[in-house]
């Protein structure tokens, strides 16, 4: 496998007066699955197809293996690319369309049907090979279209949010299958999507992308703890926002102290950014600081919903099996489990 | 065909093709029985065809016109099929005024048209018969234009046009190998038109005075108007089985259930 590492410098793109791109950058290792995530608009499709070459940046340079390939068209670049909508041809049959790659390249009939086999093979479809695309499913599809993308042993693999289309179990099968195939053959990827667990389940890093420029990007397990800006915080799992106060470093919540990690105020009004998970509920005895709205029970967690006596709605994620006694309208306290947290400027 | 398949009789479906089949079969067919009679005799018989196939004049004629009509589909193939393919992915508001545009031949006189090529064409292309192809081209575009255009907006050209580039495609295997296939039967439909509308072109050829089959049947007519009947109908023949031959011999693929 030829994987190379990829290099986006500075990168503008503007479509009329819209701004797909802000002086993007973003570096992807050799052997990397990094993911583009951010909501509808905020240019993570745009940076992908830049890199394809699908579209000319108006600034900035792509680099992969530090050889600039900005000016260099789609076909000679060597990416295999997998889109949202099944891009199969509809004329080819399976393994034509796996071995068309290497059909451009002029790879030998014999030796481009054989790696179309194996290709097949590992994503459990060689049985279907002589069949013709419309005689599969939507996941079978976009495994051939997988197998087609990898077959001529690209130095990039580029991602267009492959798995939208597709049903909910199907996603999480194909999307295990993708990261296996991914680790197993070592190819760099890109992958871009707007469904956050997809991302955080699969990729060495994520970067959150917004207004086209890229707010953080880093490992699903520091961008999930520990986010760099209140957009990330919010885009990125639920996050509670409760007013609170700041002092000396200190942010008061639920009549308790903890330390504020400093991203606003040094005093006075902020808010206090809280991971549903680091809210303890529990029925109070005597007057608590809440009342429970909904408890949604979900399997192993339940999802209670409450509101504070000012008004602000606050949301825990906890076991179960200790939320039997919360039900709507009851008196609750909550407490902050984590020793310290996020805070916001009002 | 699978078993178990009735057909449903039903009325007014019958009653549209009973029509059509009146105004396309009966005035055909009239002719057939035309060209076969045998006035001398009273009867029926192939004298008049046996007469047109053994004419030196047929064979150089109908040739002449199938090349010119070969040459016409493929100028039409080559214009069309990029230019439109660029006007689908780009979608520009060039698009309308080109589909406009297109629709021009059927409103201009074919008259206009040859004098435009007399005045305008240089000498050296007036002095060849392949000036008539261009020109065949631009009567047959209404119904080229539409065709392909139908078979493109049918197909998810975009995806499929960036999945072949990203494949390592360049713009002229992505046309050949990828869009052109899946359009096959848009493809197909525009030779047929394109061929049938150069083959049976009379008003602009004898204008600009140049001999093709249909020019040369005129002038049969003028002594043996059995015979022209007869070539006539031979020439409705010989094309169709050609088509038919072609439309064979062209690889059938599935495209079912593509967008």
């Amino acid at each position: 496998m030829s994987s190379k590492s990829l290099s986006l410098r500075n990168i503008s793109k503007r479509f009329g007066n819209v701004i797909a791109l802000d002086n993007f950058n973003l570096e992807v290792g050799v052997g990397e699955l990094v993911a583009l995530l951010g909501p509808s608009g905020c240019g993570k499709t745009t940076a992908l197809r830049v890199v394809a070459g699908l579209e000319h940046q108006d600034s900035g340079t792509v680099l992969v293996a530090d050889k600039n390939i900005s000016d260099v068209p789609a076909h000679k670049r060597n990416m295999g690319m997998v889109f949202q909508a099944y891009s199969l041809f509809p004329n080819l049959t399976v393994e034509e369309n796996v071995a068309f790659g290497l059909q451009m390249r002029k790879v030998s009939k014999h030796v481009r049907l054989k790696k179309a086999h194996e290709l097949l093979d590992l994503v459990g479809l060689d049985s279907q090979s002589k069949r013709f695309t419309h005689q599969l499913s939507g996941g079978q599809q976009q495994r051939v279209a997988l197998a087609r993308a990898l077959a001529f042993e690209p130095e990039i693999l580029l991602l267009d949010e492959p798995l939208s289309a597709l049903d909910a179990q199907v996603r999480v099968n194909l999307r295990e299958e993708i990261r296996r195939l991914q680790l197993s053959l070592g190819t760099t990827t890109l992958f871009v999507t707007h469904d956050q667990e997809e991302a955080m389940a699969i990729s060495d890093r994520v970067g959150v992308m917004n207004n086209g420029v890229l707010e953080q990007i880093d490992t699903p397990d520091v961008l999930y703890n520990k986010p760099a800006s209140s957009f990330v915080a919010g885009f990125v799992g639920t996050m509670n926002r409760i007013p609170a106060h700041i002092t000396d470093g200190m942010v008061e919540i639920f009549g308790s102290k903890v330390v504020a990690l400093k991203r606003g105020n040094e005093t006075g009004k902020v808010h206090a950014l809280i991971r549903p998970e680091s809210i303890s509920v529990a029925a109070a005895t005597a007057q608590g600081n809440a009342k429970v709205l909904t408890r949604s029970f979900m399997g192993a967690s339940s999802n209670i919903i409450c509101q504070t006596a000012d008004g602000t709605i606050v949301q825990s994620l906890m076991t179960s099996a200790s939320t039997g006694d919360l039900l709507p309208g009851s008196s609750v306290q909550l407490r902050v489990l984590s020793s310290e947290v996020l805070v916001t400027n009002v | 065909m699978a078993k178990g398949i009735k057909i449903r009789f039903r009325p007014a479906l019958a009653a549209t093709l009973l029509i059509l089949g009146f105004f396309v079969f009966v005035p055909m067919i009239s002719a057939f029985e035309y060209s076969i009679r045998t006035p001398l005799t009273g009867g029926y018989g192939w004298t008049h065809y046996i007469w047109a196939v053994r004419e030196e004049d047929f064979f150089h004629y109908i040739l002449r016109s199938m090349w010119l009509a070969g040459v016409t589909v493929l100028i039409t193939l080559f214009v069309l099929v990029p230019t439109l393919t660029w006007l689908h992915l780009s979608n520009s508001k060039v698009r309308g005024l080109i589909d406009g545009l297109s629709l021009l031949p059927l409103v201009i006189p074919v008259v206009a048209f040859a004098v435009g090529a007399q005045i305008s064409f240089p000498e050296f292309v007036q002095n060849t018969v392949l000036e008539l192809p261009f020109l065949y081209f631009v009567l047959a575009l209404p119904y080229a234009f539409r065709s392909l255009d139908i078979g493109l907006n049918s197909i998810p050209l975009k995806t499929i046009t960036e999945a072949a580039r990203s494949a390592g495609a360049n713009w002229l295997r992505t046309i050949t190998t990828v869009i052109v296939p899946v359009i096959r039967g848009s493809v197909m439909a525009t030779i047929a038109l394109t061929f049938a509308l150069s083959l049976g072109e009379y008003t602009l050829t004898v204008l600009l005075h140049w001999d093709t089959f249909p020019t040369w049947v005129t002038y049969v007519a003028q002594d043996n108007i059995l015979g022209a009947i007869a070539i006539s109908m031979m020439s409705l023949i010989i094309p169709f089985l050609i088509l038919t031959v072609i439309t064979l011999f062209v690889p059938e693929r599935s495209t079912q259930g593509r967008k």
